[in-house]
C-alpha cells in the first residue's frame, strides 16, 4: 500500500471546516483518532472542540465505492479555563482523544486537554415516543378536561440525532501539561500522562485516582527529563511504556510495584559519536511511542526518524527508518525557528507492515517493514483532486541532482507540518490532519490489509 | 529554511560540525548558546511555558558548556569561563522550588553572578599556567570544593590586576547577598539589602559570605550548591572563611559612580513575591558594571545581551508564588530610581 507503482490511493478529501483563505488558530487540529472498528474518526481542535465522522456504509448500488466519511456529531469538549491560584490560562486544545470498546449501543470516547480529562458518550436516538396523556405534541400540558380516553405512548422512527454527553469528568489531577492518554485493555482502568507523572485511573471514578509513575526529582533543578508519551500495552493489562526527552523508552509492570518509577525494561539505543551534534539530545527526544496491534513491538518517532523497537531486545531497535534525513544539516535553523521541539507522531497499520509519519510541507510518509520501501506523499488541496490518485513526492537535497517535480529542501514550507495521523484498524484508510484541515485517503485496489 | 516572512539574521553554520578542533566549532557553539539563553528566557515569559521544551533548551545549554570546557585550546579568551560556570548554569538554570519561595529574583541573580564572573575565571585561567588548568580539572573544580590556598594566592593576583574584573566580582558578591535576602527566606527576611552590605565591614557572618563570594568570583571555584542554597540555610554561607580578611572595602576601591547614572535598562529580574524594591533597584543598576567589560570579549557582549531571567524551573511549581506572568523588564521610573541609586551608592563606598 502506498508504493509508487503497484498502489492507487485514491483521495477522498473533507475539509475539516468550511474554506477559509487563512487558518484560525482555533480551527487547527490537534488530534486524530479511529475506533475500534475504524467506522468513526475523532478529531480534536485548538479550540476545544471534538467533530466525529461517520462512515457511510457501503451502498450496494456502487460495490466499488466504499463509505465516505460524513460528519456525525460536533460538539465543544473543553472551554478555556482560568487558573486563579496561578494566574493562568488553561488552554481548551484536545491534546489526545481516545476511544472505548464499545460495549453497548452508544460509543464512549476520552478526550483530555492539558488538565481535565472527560468521558464523554455518544449514542443516536431515532425513536421519539409519541401519544402522551397529558402532553400535546408540542409538549403542552393538555387541559384535562379534554382527556376522555387513556392512550399508551407508542414510539415512532424519527430523524437520527446523536447527543453527546459528559459522563465523568477527571479534573485536575496534573499538575503539568496532560500529553498522553490511554485505555487499558481491561477496560475498566486508564492512564494519564503529564510531563513529570503518570495516574492510573478506573474509569467510573473521577475524584481519585493513583499515581504509577513520579519522575519528578526532589529538586527540580536537577530537572534533566521528562516524559513525553505514555500507552498501555494492547493486550496485557499490567504493561505500559512510557518514552522521555531523552529518548529513552521505558516498559514498566504495574505487577512488580505499586510505583513503577522501576523499569522493568529499558530501552535506549547508544548514542552514535561520530553523529554527535550540539542538538543531539533534542532530536533524540521521542514525541510519540505506540504498541503494534500484535503487542511485539514498538513504533516511536523522534524528530528525524521512526524506529521500531522489539519488545525483546532493549539494546537497539529493530529498525530504524529516515523521516526527512536531509533536515540533519540544517538543525541549527530548525532550532532557532524552533521548529525542531515539533512532536509528530506516528501510526501502524492493521497489519503492522506498514508505518506512517508526518513531515514538513505537507508530506507525510509511508514505509512498508517488508519489502522495505518507501514513499512521500503530499496532503494539499492543490497537489490533488478528490478521487485523483496521490502522486508520490520526493525531497531532493541542496545542491543534489533534481528531477522533475522534486523538491528542494530550502523551498519546504515548515509551516506546514503534519503531525497527527491516524490508520484505520482494520483497512487502508488514513487520515490525515494538515494544519486546520482533515484529509482520508482509501487504498481502492488494496483495500484488504496484506 | 528560516520561516516565510522571518528576516534572515546572522546565518548559523549551515554544517554540523562536531569537531571541535574545527574553526567553525566555535562560532557556531556561541551561536548555538546565545540562542538558547535567549529561547529560554522568552519561553520563560510565556504565561505557560512548556517544560519539555524548557528543559531541552537547558540541557543544550549546559552541553554547550561542557563542550567549551572541553576544547580549552581552541580559544583560551572564551570557552574555559564557561565550564566553571556550566555547573552554575545547571543551578541556576534549575532553581526551583521549594514552593510559596520567589525565587526567581534568587534564581536570576546567580546566574549573573555566574555568568559574570566567567571573563575572571578565564583570565586566571590565562595569568595561571594553563596547563595546571587542564579542562578536566576546569571542570571538576567548579564541582568540588575550595581552592588550595596557592591558587588563592594565584587569582588575587590576577585579581587585583584587573579592576574591571574585581568590580564583576564585587557585582556578583553584591547580587548573591542581594538575592538571599530577596527571595524572603526567614533568616534574610529581617535584613534590608542596605544592612547586609553594612554588615560587610567586620568579620561578621555577612563579611565571611561576602569574602567567600567574592574569592569565588575570581577563583572559579564555585560551589553550587553551597552559595545557591542560602536561602535555605544562612549557616553554609559562613562555612568557608579563608578570605575572612577581605572586606568590601577592597572591593568597592574601583567602582565608579559616575558610571551609575547611565541608564543601562534593567537586569531583567522577574517581579518577586517580597517586594524588596531597593534591592531591586539596585540590582537593575548593577547592570552598568558589566557593561564596562571590554568588548572585545565576544562572550561577555553575548553575556549582557541576554542576561535576563535565566533558567528556572520554579515557574512550574504549583505553589510558587512568583510565577513568570509578568516580568519586570521595565524600569517605569527613571529619575526616582538614580536618585535613589545614588544614595545607595554613596552608602556602599561609604562602608
Amino acid at each position: 500500500m502506498g508504493e509508487d507503482t503497484d498502489a492507487t490511493p485514491t483521495l477522498n478529501h473533507r475539509g475539516f471546516l468550511p474554506d477559509h483563505n487563512y487558518v484560525t488558530e482555533a480551527d487547527i487540529i490537534s488530534t486524530v483518532e479511529f475506533n475500534h472498528t475504524g467506522e468513526l474518526l475523532a478529531t480534536g481542535d485548538k479550540g476545544g472542540r471534538v467533530v466525529i465522522f461517520q462512515r457511510e456504509p457501503e451502498s450496494k448500488s456502487e460495490p466499488f465505492s466504499q463509505g465516505e466519511y460524513n460528519v456525525y456529531s460536533t460538539f465543544q469538549s473543553h472551554e478555556p479555563e482560568f487558573d486563579y491560584l496561578k494566574s493562568l490560562e488553561i488552554e481548551e486544545k484536545i491534546n489526545k482523544i481516545r476511544w472505548l470498546p464499545q460495549q453497548n449501543a452508544a460509543q464512549f470516547l476520552l478526550s483530555t486537554n492539558d488538565k481535565t480529562i472527560k468521558l464523554w458518550k455518544v449514542s443516536e436516538r431515532d425513536k421519539r415516543p409519541e401519544g402522551y396523556n397529558l402532553k400535546d405534541e408540542e409538549g403542552r400540558i393538555k387541559d384535562i378536561s379534554t382527556v376522555t380516553s387513556l392512550q399508551v405512548p407508542v414510539l415512532m422512527p424519527m430523524d437520527l440525532m446523536v447527543e453527546v454527553s459528559p459522563r465523568r469528568v477527571f479534573a485536575n489531577p496534573h499538575t503539568y501539561h496532560v500529553n498522553s492518554i490511554s485505555v487499558n485493555s481491561d477496560y475498566m482502568t486508564y492512564m494519564s500522562a503529564d510531563d513529570l507523572r503518570i495516574n492510573l485511573w478506573h474509569l467510573d471514578i473521577t475524584d481519585r485516582s493513583f499515581n504509577i509513575v513520579d519522575i519528578k526529582p526532589v529538586n527540580m533543578e536537577d530537572l534533566t527529563e521528562v516524559i513525553t508519551a505514555a500507552e498501555f500495552h494492547p493486550h496485557h493489562c499490567n504493561l505500559f511504556v512510557y518514552s522521555s526527552s531523552k529518548g529513552t523508552l521505558r516498559l514498566c509492570d504495574m505487577r512488580e510495584a505499586a510505583l513503577c518509577d522501576k523499569h522493568s525494561k529499558l530501552f535506549e539505543e547508544p548514542e552514535d559519536p561520530s553523529a554527535r551534534s550540539f542538538f543531539s539530545e533534542i532530536i533524540s527526544s521521542v514525541s510519540d511511542v505506540k504498541f503494534s496491534h500484535s503487542g511485539r513491538y514498538l513504533l516511536t518517532r523522534d524528530y528525524l526518524t521512526a524506529k521500531v523497537w522489539d519488545l525483546n531486545m532493549e539494546s537497539k531497535p529493530l529498525e530504524t527508518y529516515q523521516v526527512h534525513d536531509y533536515l540533519r544539516s540544517k538543525l541549527c535553523s530548525l532550532y532557532e525557528n524552533d521548529c525542531i521541539f515539533d512532536k509528530f507522531e506516528c501510526a501502524w497499520n492493521g497489519s503492522d507492515s506498514v508505518i506512517m509519519t508526518g513531515a514538513y510541507n505537507n508530506f507525510f510518509r509511508m514505509f512498508d517493514r517488508n519489502t522495505k520501501r518507501d514513499v512521500t506523499l503530499e496532503a494539499s488541496r492543490e497537489s490533488s483532486k478528490p478521487r485523483a490518485v496521490l502522486k508520490p513526492r520526493r525531497v531532493c537535497a541542496a545542491g543534489g541532482k533534481r528531477r522533475k517535480d522534486d523538491i528542494s529542501v530550502d523551498s519546504l514550507d515548515f509551516t506546514k507540518k503534519i503531525l497527527h495521523t491516524a490508520w484505520h484498524p482494520n483497512e487502508n484508510i488514513i487520515a490525515i490532519a494538515a494544519t486546520n484541515n482533515l484529509y482520508i485517503f482509501q487504498d481502492k485496489l488494496n483495500s484488504e490489509m496484506h | 529554511m528560516i520561516m516565510k516572512g522571518q528576516k534572515r539574521k546572522h546565518p548559523p553554520e549551515e554544517v554540523e560540525v562536531s569537531d571541535p578542533s574545527s574553526p567553525t566549532w566555535e562560532s557556531q557553539r556561541q551561536f548555538v548558546f546565545s540562542v538558547s539563553l535567549n529561547k529560554y528566557q522568552r519561553g520563560q515569559e510565556l504565561p505557560e511555558p512548556s517544560l519539555r521544551r524548557s528543559v531541552l533548551i537547558a540541557n543544550t545549554l549546559r552541553q554547550v558548556s561542557r563542550e567549551a570546557c572541553r576544547a580549552p585550546s581552541v580559544d583560551m579568551e572564551v570557552p574555559p569561563p564557561l565550564c566553571s560556570s556550566s555547573s552554575e548554569l545547571q543551578e541556576s538554570t534549575l532553581t526551583g522550588v521549594a514552593p510559596a519561595k520567589p525565587h526567581s529574583a534568587a534564581m536570576f541573580s546567580n546566574s549573573h553572578s555566574a555568568l559574570v564572573s566567567c571573563p575572571v575565571v578565564s583570565l586566571n585561567n590565562l595569568s595561571n599556567c594553563a596547563t595546571s588548568r587542564s579542562p578536566a580539572t576546569c571542570h571538576l573544580s567548579a564541582l568540588n570544593g575550595p581552592l588550595s590556598v596557592k591558587d588563592e594566592d594565584e587569582d588575587w593576583g590576577s585579581m587585583s590586576t584587573d579592576s574591571d574584573f574585581s568590580i564583576s566580582a564585587a557585582i556578583s558578591s553584591i547580587l548573591t547577598a542581594l538575592d538571599s535576602t530577596i527571595d524572603g527566606s526567614p533568616q534574610a527576611a529581617p535584613r534590608t539589602p542596605l544592612r547586609s552590605l553594612e554588615n560587610l565591614s567586620g568579620p561578621s557572618d555577612g563579611g565571611v559570605a561576602w569574602g567567600k563570594q567574592a574569592v569565588r568570583g575570581n577563583g572559579g571555584s564555585w560551589e553550587p550548591q553551597e552559595e545557591w542554597r542560602v536561602p535555605e540555610s544562612s549557616v553554609e554561607v559562613m562555612r568557608s572563611s579563608y578570605l575572612s580578611e577581605l572586606t568590601v572595602e577592597d572591593l568597592f576601591q574601583d567602582i565608579d559612580t559616575s558610571l551609575l547614572e547611565r541608564d543601562m535598562g534593567v537586569l531583567g529580574l522577574r517581579g518577586s513575591g517580597g517586594g524588596y524594591q531597593a534591592g531591586d533597584d539596585l540590582l537593575r543598576y548593577l547592570q552598568p558594571f558589566s557593561s564596562s567589560f571590554p568588548p572585545s570579549n565576544p562572550f561577555s557582549l553575548s553575556l549582557n545581551q541576554n542576561l535576563k531571567c535565566l533558567p528556572s524551573f520554579s515557574s512550574f511549581c504549583p505553589l510558587s508564588s512568583s510565577s513568570s506572568s509578568s516580568p519586570a523588564f521595565s524600569s517605569p521610573n527613571l529619575v526616582r530610581e538614580g536618585l535613589e541609586l545614588e544614595h545607595l551608592m554613596e552608602i556602599l563606598v561609604e562602608s
